[in-house]
């Protein structure tokens, strides 16, 4: 049934949105990891996190976590409930400074060799080139129109035709300008749930980050709307960095070059998606990955 | 056993126990429904006896002079052979029109003739200047309190406060109000210690309405803009007050019919007996803010409790109660309903 | 694919602050420090509440003192000596004259005689009763004296302060030639009380004479028709005794009493805290005892709470667990639109309707039984208490509503689950698990009541007096002055600065501390609930 499934998502990732394969066009199944594999050109790393403890209140969420996550690649961070992969996701655009009590005891995250965790660092400005999806989808209650450009006026970008340009680049982008583009003016919350969320990537790329972090963007889709979020990641992956949180190994298998393994707190193994999967090193992530426990 | 008996075992059986239990809710009901009935019966009282002041049988059927003049005397005397009632304006000229009747007997009532036009300026007056001052300084106190906030030592007194503010009698609002506006600041009596005493008075109200408000707008709002690299003041204004302020507004509705209600903060602190300038007749523009006005709850106190009751004293004072009455009823029932239909139509 | 990796640091990335402070402040912080501010006001006005109570309030306890050592200095206390026992000797005589009126009734309708026939048969009592009550007589011809004495002492005291504020005044302005002009005579009181203790072996004459025409009454005390009389017979000869073991400490108060004894400051406080009189403006002695009040606004919120709580909680329970839905959506927006009637309307009702509507049902012959009917005053407790009920209803409906809502659903359906009957799920589990927040509602219910100034000012009866216990529950039928009630009413009309108007101050501060406490005890008690649910 996995491999069912595996081969469905699999040839979607090298096309493009608009030419829809079916379904059931088959392809080799080894090409899960295969994007990943001629780039993987070392060095170019994009996020750094050195030596991170992270705090909720007194209870240690993250521990000692070391780990490079490359340019232009997608990176899934799995694990069970609670093992810390989500927080280090809120980590990288400082998501977390909005829960009380949570602090960054040792250790630095730095982007582009900057230390975001320095009292120097705008965090607005680094929110603008750190996007991010949420489990959730959360559109404004405004048009669809509103909600791409609510990140642009934020920057005081208001002339009508930039706007309208970059609205419908967002929504190609996101694969959703075919089917919103004749009521723009509606409100979001009209959408459908795996719509929403593809709205959200939208609204997402339409500030031109650098990064998006999506924390587990399909758990709450069915598995349609799961397989067109999914289609459209790898359409992302040429033009930005991605870091998805999912709880769903499948998932991670199909659309990512790089995974790591969390458990209670701690990196356990990160390595390129097809050996976790196929020749994990850790006894743990392959008690994990073969569903033993989680 | 056989199968009829079976059948019977889950049969409900009238007993004792049952029996009692139906006994006690009816107590209950009974509880509840006298409670109702109190509160209607007094409605009724109100709304019977005082439709006969402000409504008339011929039209236009609302007795304008009751709701656009101000109050006067009453006067009652014999005249001819007949009893005749007269407001004091009318007494007079009927005096110059009829010289032989300048020795007439005539019983007085005060405040009973005319009307409370002016009673219902003030009351309107109040109700704007308190409710514009509680709002603006709750409404950003609970965006401090929901937005900016994070626990601690200050923000728990802050919220102890606010919770015991809510609680102190209104009469001690009045003395406060008396003590500091009236004499500390010199204001004397005037809208303006009237305005900052009801304010305080209603903002714990405004706040915790604010408060609740603001709550129910999804922390996904929130997040989502924040990530899009909005200021927090940016995430406030653009994704989090639209979406809050009907229900802010709904909610505060309730302050304003506890604004109007309230007689004791301004009896020391804004409310004349009997003013004769309307509001407006001022010299100077500053003149405005330190008149003091007549007030609807005041009036109602002032007529039930100075004047005697008898059948021409009743009118004014069942009127003013009406009047009063449907006032804050309508203002009351317009936030029950409008909060019941917001919290039906806002689920994100 | 990954055709323009950068490789360094692309420029574009700058995520450093740009420096756009004020007053070391980004813009952002500075709207947090203006919201910010608007939160503090709560804490800024419930301060300032507290510093305008003290400020106006305080100068009371001072002012009393001076109060109180006038009364002293000037005889007022020495002459109250002599009062207090010509008041106990009057109320002796009302005894006689109540048993006078027991005896007439027995004789009248137990032996069937005339009326005329038992004023006669009754003779010798009367001239016994006549005897007893005029032997105080020279005592009283003494003590009106004597008052006047100390009237006339205080009147010049006070004239000559009035003097001395107007100099005062005079050299604020600079007039020092009209100030000089002022004539002032400091009142001596050692002088002017001497007329008054000169009269000491008068007194005691007169009060030998009184106490030996006491004592040879007693032993004329006339027969009485039965038994039950002659019991309350016994009974006045027993107080008589009393009353004259009394007397010698009469004199020797007067005689040990000393008018340099300096006036405690403590005693300002417990005349105001325990004081049993507020009696303001009389032509003799000004008193500013809380009591009176305080006992009047806790009979009103008692009264209030005996009905609005089984009402109130009632409602709750009826509402939240046994009432359909369709009733439920009905009756709560109702209960809650009760709380929006103004009290003022509702005091009005109280005395257009409720009052004497209350009294004619205690005039019905059937419900004579209820202590205290029928009643004729139609301002009193039960009037206010029923009113604030309703006003109390509603606060406590809501929030005790809202804490039976608060028991989570698997209390109940476990419950049923285990066959308890709804009426034993709600006596055994719903109400239990509220318990604590139904206690605060009743105590948030009783903070409100207490607080409530015009249906007690209205409807109440603005009697100040301690209400007579003796009559067990029959007391609700007494009008009461109240907290609330003496400031709405007194403080239009007294003199800015007076002591009697920071008399008002201090009500004002008991009552604000009183209804801190109340929202304090409710909201540790509902914190205390939190975690037992959590």
């Amino acid at each position: 049934m996995v491999t069912a499934v595996h081969a469905v998502m699999e040839p979607l990732s090298p096309s493009s949105a608009a030419e829809k394969p079916t379904p059931r066009l088959a392809a080799a199944q080894p090409a899960a990891a295969a994007p990943a594999k001629p780039g993987a050109p070392a060095a170019t790393h994009l996020i750094d996190i050195d030596n991170l403890d992270f705090f909720y209140g007194a209870s240690q969420a993250l521990h000692g976590i070391n780990l490079k996550i490359e340019h232009q690649k997608v990176t899934a961070f799995i694990g069970p409930s609670g093992c810390g992969k989500s927080t280090l996701l809120r980590c990288f655009n400082r998501m977390n400074d909005l829960i009380e009590g949570t602090r960054v005891a040792r250790g630095t995250i730095k982007i582009h060799g900057v230390d975001i965790y320095q009292p120097d660092v705008d965090v607005i400005e680094l929110r603008k080139r750190v996007g991010m999806v949420f489990q959730k989808s959360n559109p404004f209650p405004k048009s669809i129109y509103e909600n791409i450009t609510y990140g642009l006026r934020l920057q005081g970008r208001n002339k009508k035709s930039e706007l309208d340009e970059i609205v419908e680049r967002s929504l190609r982008g996101a694969a959703l300008w075919d089917e919103v583009k004749d009521r723009l003016d509606q409100s979001g919350l009209g959408l459908s749930g795996g719509q929403q969320q593809r709205l959200c990537i939208a609204r997402a790329i339409a500030v031109e980050p650098e990064v998006i972090l999506m924390d587990e963007p399909c758990s709450a889709l069915d598995p349609v709307a799961t397989a067109k979020v999914e289609e459209l990641i790898q359409e992302l992956r040429t033009r930005y960095s991605i870091v998805i949180v999912t709880h769903n190994m499948q998932q991670a298998a199909r659309v990512s070059d790089r995974t790591a393994f969390f458990y209670l707190g701690k990196l356990i193994e990160y390595a390129d998606t097809r050996d976790i999967f196929t020749n994990p090193a850790n006894p743990q992530t392959e008690a994990y990955v073969s569903g033993r426990f989680g | 056993m056989n199968l009829e008996n079976s059948a019977h075992l889950f049969r409900a059986k009238p007993n004792a126990a049952r029996r009692a239990e139906r006994g006690i809710f009816w107590l209950f009901r009974l509880a509840t429904y006298v409670v109702l009935l109190s509160g209607a019966a007094v409605f009724a009282n109100i709304i019977f006896k005082g439709a006969g002041t402000v409504f008339k049988t011929e039209a236009p059927f609302i007795n304008t002079t009751f709701l656009t003049a101000a109050p006067e005397s009453l006067y009652v005397f014999e005249w001819q052979g007949q009893k005749r009632e007269m407001g004091d304006h009318a007494f007079r000229a009927f005096k110059q029109q009829h010289p032989e009747a300048a020795n007439v007997k005539a019983e007085s009532f005060v405040y009973s003739a005319g009307g409370i036009f002016p009673c219902i300026v003030g009351t309107v007056l109040l109700v704007l200047g308190s409710m514009a001052i509680a709002l603006s300084l709750g409404v950003c106190a609970a965006i401090y309190l929901n937005e900016y906030a994070r626990d601690g030592a200050f923000i728990r007194f802050v919220r102890l406060a606010i919770l015991n503010l809510a609680g102190v009698p209104s009469i001690v609002f009045g003395l406060f109000g008396f003590g500091m506006f009236v004499i500390f600041f010199g204001w004397n009596v005037s809208l303006l210690a009237g305005w900052f005493t009801l304010a305080f008075m209603v903002l714990p109200v405004v706040i915790t309405a604010s408060e609740e408000s603001l709550k129910a707008v999804p922390k996904g709002f929130r997040e989502g803009s924040l990530a899009l690299g909005a200021t927090k003041w940016q995430t406030i204004r653009k994704n989090v007050l639209p979406y809050a302020l009907p229900g802010i507004l709904t909610s505060s509705i309730l302050g304003i019919a506890r604004v109007a209600g309230e007689t004791a903060p301004i009896m020391f602190t804004a409310a004349y007996v009997v003013r004769d300038k309307m509001p407006w007749e001022v010299e100077k523009f500053s003149d405005f803010f330190l008149q003091g006005v007549m007030a609807l709850p005041y009036h109602i106190y002032v007529v039930s409790s100075k004047i005697p009751q008898n059948e021409y004293t009743e009118r004014v004072q069942y009127g003013t109660a009406f009047v009063f009455l449907v006032i804050v009823a309508v203002i009351a029932m317009a936030s029950i309903l409008l909060r019941n239909r917001l919290r039906n139509r806002y689920k994100w | 694919m990954s055709q323009s990796i950068p490789t360094t640091k692309p420029d574009h990335f700058v995520i450093q602050k740009k420096k756009v402070q004020f007053l070391g402040l980004t813009v952002d912080d500075c709207i947090k420090v203006f919201f910010g501010g608007n939160a503090v006001v709560s804490i800024v006005v419930l301060a300032l509440i507290t510093y305008f109570l003290f400020r106006e309030g305080a100068g009371f306890f001072g002012q009393n003192r001076q109060n109180l050592m006038v009364y002293r200095q000037a005889g007022l206390e020495y002459v109250d000596f002599i009062r207090e026992e010509t008041d106990n000797h009057t109320a002796l005589t009302r005894y006689l004259s109540d048993l006078r009126l027991r005896s007439l009734n027995h004789l009248v309708q137990q032996k069937g005689l005339s009326p005329e026939a038992a004023g006669a048969s009754l003779a010798k009592f009367d001239e016994f009763a006549g005897q007893f009550g005029e032997a105080v007589d020279p005592v009283r011809v003494i003590l009106s004296d004597l008052t006047e004495t100390a009237t006339a002492i205080k009147t010049k005291f006070i004239v000559n302060e009035d003097k001395k504020e107007e100099r005062r005044q005079l050299l604020a302005e600079g007039k020092t030639v009209e100030a000089a002009a002022v004539r002032i005579v400091p009142v001596d009181f050692n002088a002017e009380l001497q007329p008054l203790r000169g009269t000491l072996p008068v007194f005691k004459a007169a009060n030998h004479a009184f106490a030996n025409t006491l004592t040879a009454l007693l032993n004329q005390v006339p027969v009485l028709p039965a038994p039950e009389l002659e019991q309350r017979a016994q009974r006045f000869q027993a107080l008589t005794r009393d009353f004259l073991a009394t007397l010698p400490l009469v004199e020797r108060n007067l005689e040990t009493w000393d008018h340099h004894r300096p006036v405690p400051v403590s005693q300002t406080i417990t005349a105001f805290v325990f004081g049993r009189q507020w009696l303001t403006a009389s032509f003799w002695q000004d008193w500013y005892g809380i009591v009176p009040l305080l006992v009047g606004s806790l009979m009103v919120s008692i009264v209030a709470l005996a009905l609005a709580v089984p009402l109130g909680v009632g409602a709750a329970v009826y509402v939240n667990q046994i009432a359909s839905l369709r009733e439920q959506k009905i009756i709560k927006p109702c209960i809650e639109f009760i709380s929006a009637i103004p009290s003022v309307v509702l005091g009005f009702f109280g005395i257009a309707v409720l009052g004497e509507a209350l009294r004619l049902l205690s005039q019905q012959s059937w419900l004579s039984w209820v202590p205290g009917f029928p009643f004729s005053e139609r301002l009193n407790i039960l009037t206010a208490g029923c009113l604030l009920a309703l006003i109390a209803v509603p606060t406590i409906f809501t929030l005790a509503e809202d804490a039976l809502n608060n028991v989570p659903r698997s209390f109940r359906e476990a419950s049923f689950a285990l066959g308890a009957s709804r009426l034993q799920t709600i006596i055994k589990i719903i109400v239990p698990a509220s318990l604590s927040g139904i206690i605060s509602a009743v105590l948030l219910g009783l903070g409100r009541v207490i607080g409530e100034t015009m249906v007690v000012l209205l409807c109440a009866g603005n009697r100040i007096a301690i209400p007579d216990f003796t009559n067990g529950l029959a007391v609700v039928v007494e009008p009461v002055h109240t907290m609330t009630g003496i400031i709405a009413q007194e403080m239009g009309e007294v003199v800015r600065g007076s002591i009697h108007y920071r008399a008002l101050f201090v009500v004002g501060l008991v009552l604000f501390l009183v209804s801190l406490g109340i929202n304090f005890m409710a909201q540790k008690i509902v914190r205390r609930y939190r975690i037992s649910i959590g």
